[in-house]
């Protein structure tokens, strides 16, 4: 089995959960023996393809110019050919070399948005419809120039991934066609127009979870567009699923769901290394509206006023960290709620060796992997019930996004029974093993199988 | 007789370097040293040593007729012996003319009187017992961190540390339709206040070399003439003080040689000394010169130098500043309440008022000031990394 997968982040690129989540998926699948060929949004025309476990973390890497190829070589081919480990520490070195970055440096230039409507000229001459959808499909395609064009570079970044991803197809050769999230579904769409190989647009998060209600409504239709015309539509959470149903009218027959997990790694100990002496509850992810973080800044108000010995811990960045900031001044927190900024993975495992409970108040979190990653530290969660993650876990508080109160009360009794907030804590981390990608994995190849074996028919 | 009163404030901060929060309990090192270091060479070579060779140099050639006076904090003399010990020493030559006297204030610059009145007064002291021991000097005068006044300090620094005269602001809102000049009385009449004219300070601070200004450039002519025109009414015998208060570093740090500041000093005293109804005073002269009623007047709220408003705004204005400040003053409490001498001398290195400034969000015209004189890149950082500090202070204390 050989899959084009589009993504547009990969470790070590991580903006957010999807990063993580595609790392996991990849290397499990590249253990059940698929082989992929990953396109990311970087500056030069390459692509990863990777055939065995390590190369999930050396990304070996190809470009679609030979003589780009060659020159790429001579500066690391001396660096390649010797061990992995060595490949894997000028990985940042050849990233920078192609231009992977979160922060996208090219955008798509005049010339090449002339082909961009020749590219769209063809797909409209040739129509190659299944007749049962063809109404459907017409008016997509109709739809998706608009809804790409746009001057912002996030929709310049995309239109040059989705043009490319036709030198993408010429040059190479799959079965499957897997595509995540809303950024890359128009590149995995002119991927399968062109070949007419299967889709899969995996959803890890729609606009509604990220804009904590209506959002964009140029992604709405990119999402709807991409959800659409795919073949299979996964989705990472029962809650995500629902929401594709009732919010972009998607067919349940195509959807299918695959929980992500987590892999606890085998060195991780529980080692208590505290910041605070005091009972710590921490907040981990982007500060931004669809986390919850004004329910956390609520919730430590109320706990501290029963418990001035407690302390709280912002950890991330994100749009509303300056207003959750200035609130937690507005409301006297003095030197008990502390902010740490951007961690990265050293901080993060220290972090969570330090602390005794992790809250997640998200508004709507189609999964949502830092519970997990908390638990297999041995630290009591407590989340928020609109989320995919408390589909799949037992050992965790699991609260309404909204209700204070309740998590006020939750707080309270652990800190005044540190015994059973610890015994939550172990049983938690003993579930978390029980939850790997290697059975997300096989669900996935179940809908690679399913997909090919249809088209043999 | 119209009495130049040249005051210089000489302050450095202890800065926090970038303290973040995973450090909380496994460093207990706040303080940037190699920045720290870094400013004090910087301001010592432009600033500190030039300005006191130039200073020695006009005492000595007016023969006593030239005048000035210092306020030296505790921060800083501690960074000079630590970094550069021949500052210090300058200063005590300055000392030894007879011609320089040191004002009074708080050790560590600091914010105290708003928030702990025990706290100033033992900062003031231990202000007072620095420059007797550096110096040999007893000093009478005060001056409030950022020349902040309120009626309350009047009787504060009186009735517990004897001192007789105050210099602050000659806040427009004060003054109303009064002049700078006199000298007058706190509210109750028991001491004397001198207010900064701030016109002419900051044409000399702020002004000098701003190409925009009208008047650029300041010429000691012009200047003096400006002094002379303010004298014009007073050939007879009152004794008046245009009292020109400012940062010492205004001469080499915030306006460079090149603008000509050095030169402009060099040249002032000789040209108002010239004019039988000009001359210099210090401010504890003014106690016994002044020769007329001295009128009171009252500030029951706080005035300060800084910014437009010429309130305590840049230092405790919004959110940020106000937890800070607060949590600190809390903690401060409980270190004292505790007995822990060991974590005193590092807390009050925290309240100096500067750590407050650079958390000002004043980000218009005034914000540019507060910007220029920032190690951070912006005022939730301050905030951020001065919160940390606390944080892992009040573990120490739970140790």
């Amino acid at each position: 089995m050989k899959v084009l997968m589009f993504s547009w982040e990969f470790p070590p690129l991580i903006a957010g959960g999807l990063a993580m989540a595609c790392y996991g998926m990849v290397k499990s699948l590249l253990e059940l023996g698929v082989e992929v060929d990953l396109v990311l949004p970087t500056k030069e025309m390459v692509y990863f393809p990777m055939k065995k476990v390590e190369d999930a973390d050396t990304l070996p890497t190809v470009f679609l110019d030979p003589e780009k190829q060659k020159e790429y070589n001579r500066k690391f081919l001396k660096k390649i050919n010797t061990k992995s480990e060595t490949i894997y520490n000028t990985l940042h070195e050849r990233l920078e070399y192609v231009g992977a970055n979160l922060k996208p440096e090219t955008y798509i230039s005049g010339l090449e948005l002339n082909r961009w409507s020749q590219v769209f000229e063809k797909i409209h001459a040739t129509k190659i419809y299944s007749q049962e959808t063809e109404f459907v499909e017409e008016k997509i395609w109709e739809n998706l120039q608009e809804h790409l064009s746009g001057d912002e570079d996030i929709y310049k970044k995309v239109q040059e991934l989705t043009l490319r991803a036709e030198r993408y197809v010429q040059e190479l050769d799959f079965d499957v066609i897997h595509a995540h999230d809303w950024l890359t579904y128009p590149a995995g769409m002119i991927a399968k127009r062109i070949t007419n190989k299967p889709l899969v647009a995996h959803i890890h998060a729609t606009e509604f979870d990220r804009a904590g209600g209506a959002g964009n409504e140029r992604v709405h239709s990119l999402e709807y567009d991409g959800m659409t015309y795919a073949d299979r539509v996964i989705c990472v959470s029962k809650y995500t699923a629902n929401m594709i149903i009732s919010r972009y009218y998607i067919d349940s027959g195509k959807i299918r769901i695959v929980h992500n997990a987590y892999d606890v790694d085998d060195l991780l100990g529980v080692k208590k290394d505290r910041i605070f002496k005091g009972p710590t509850i921490i907040f981990l992810g982007r500060i931004t509206l669809q986390k919850g973080p004004e329910y956390f800044l609520e919730l430590a108000k109320r706990v501290l006023d029963a418990h001035p010995e407690a302390r709280f811990i912002m950890a991330g960045t994100g749009d509303m960290a300056r207003k959750i900031l200035h609130d937690s001044a507005r409301l006297k927190m003095k030197n008990k709620f502390v902010f740490t900024g951007f961690l990265n993975r050293t901080d993060v495992e220290h972090i969570f060796n330090s602390v005794d409970i992790f809250m997640m108040p998200s508004v709507s979190e189609p999964f949502g992997i830092a519970p997990l990653e908390a638990m297999a530290y041995g630290v009591t969660a407590i989340i928020s019930k609109q989320s995919g993650v408390s589909e799949v876990i037992q050992n965790a508080y699991k609260v309404d996004f909204w209700d204070i109160d309740k998590m006020v009360e939750i707080v309270n009794y652990l800190i005044e029974n540190p015994d059973e907030c610890r015994e939550m804590g172990d049983r938690g981390r003993l579930e978390v093993q029980t939850i790997g990608w290697d059975e997300a994995s096989e669900k996935i190849l179940a809908v690679y199988e399913e997909l090919v074996l249809d088209e043999k028919e | 007789m119209l009495n130049l009163v040249f005051y210089f404030q000489v302050h450095q901060p202890y800065r926090l370097r970038h303290y973040n929060a995973m450090e909380i309990n496994k460093n207990h090192d706040y303080f940037d040293h190699r920045l720290n270091e870094e400013v004090i060479n910087k301001v010592a070579d432009k600033c500190y040593i030039p300005t006191n060779a130039l200073m020695l140099k006009l005492i000595q050639q007016c023969k006593g007729d030239f005048k000035i006076a210092y306020s030296i904090t505790g921060t800083v003399i501690e960074q000079f012996k630590k970094y550069r010990p021949e500052v210090l020493d300058s200063f005590k030559r300055l000392a030894d003319t007879g011609n320089v006297e040191f004002i009074g204030e708080t050790y560590y610059h600091s914010l105290a009187l708003m928030y702990d009145t025990n706290e100033f007064l033992e900062q003031v002291d231990m202000h007072r017992e620095l420059i007797r021991r550096e110096f040999g000097y007893d000093t009478t005068t005060f001056r409030n961190t950022e020349l902040i006044y309120q009626d309350k300090l009047s009787d504060l620094i009186r009735d517990t540390e004897g001192f007789n005269t105050i210099l602050t602001e000659g806040a427009d809102r004060i003054l109303d339709w009064r002049s700078p000049l006199f000298a007058y009385k706190n509210y109750s009449g028991n001491v004397n206040l001198l207010l900064k004219y701030y016109k002419l300070s900051d044409d000399i601070a702020f002004r000098f070399s701003n190409r925009g200004w009208a008047e650029y450039p300041l010429t000691v002519e012009k200047f003096v003439n400006w002094v002379e025109q303010l004298s014009l009414a007073e050939t007879k015998e009152r004794n008046l003080f245009l009292n020109l208060f400012m940062d010492y570093e205004t001469f080499g740090e915030h306006q460079w040689e090149e603008t000509g500041i050095f030169k402009f000093m060099e040249k002032l005293p000789e040209h108002i000394l010239k004019n039988p109804y000009l001359s210099f005073a210090t401010p504890s002269e003014a106690h016994k010169l002044a020769n007329y009623q001295q009128e009171t007047l009252a500030f029951p709220e706080p005035v300060s130098w800084a910014d437009e408003e010429r309130d305590l705004s840049a230092w405790l204005e919004n959110d940020m500043q106000n937890n800070a400040i607060e949590a600190f003053y809390e903690l401060l409490g409980k270190i004292k309440a505790k007995n822990r001498l060991d974590l005193l001398e590092e807390a009050r290195k925290l309240s100096t008022s500067d750590h407050f400034y650079y958390m000002s969000t004043k980000y218009f015209q005034d914000g540019d000031v507060h910007k220029y004189f920032s190690p951070y890149d912006s005022p939730e950082q301050a905030y951020i990394y001065y919160i940390n500090s606390l944080a892992d202070m009040e573990e120490r204390l739970n140790d």
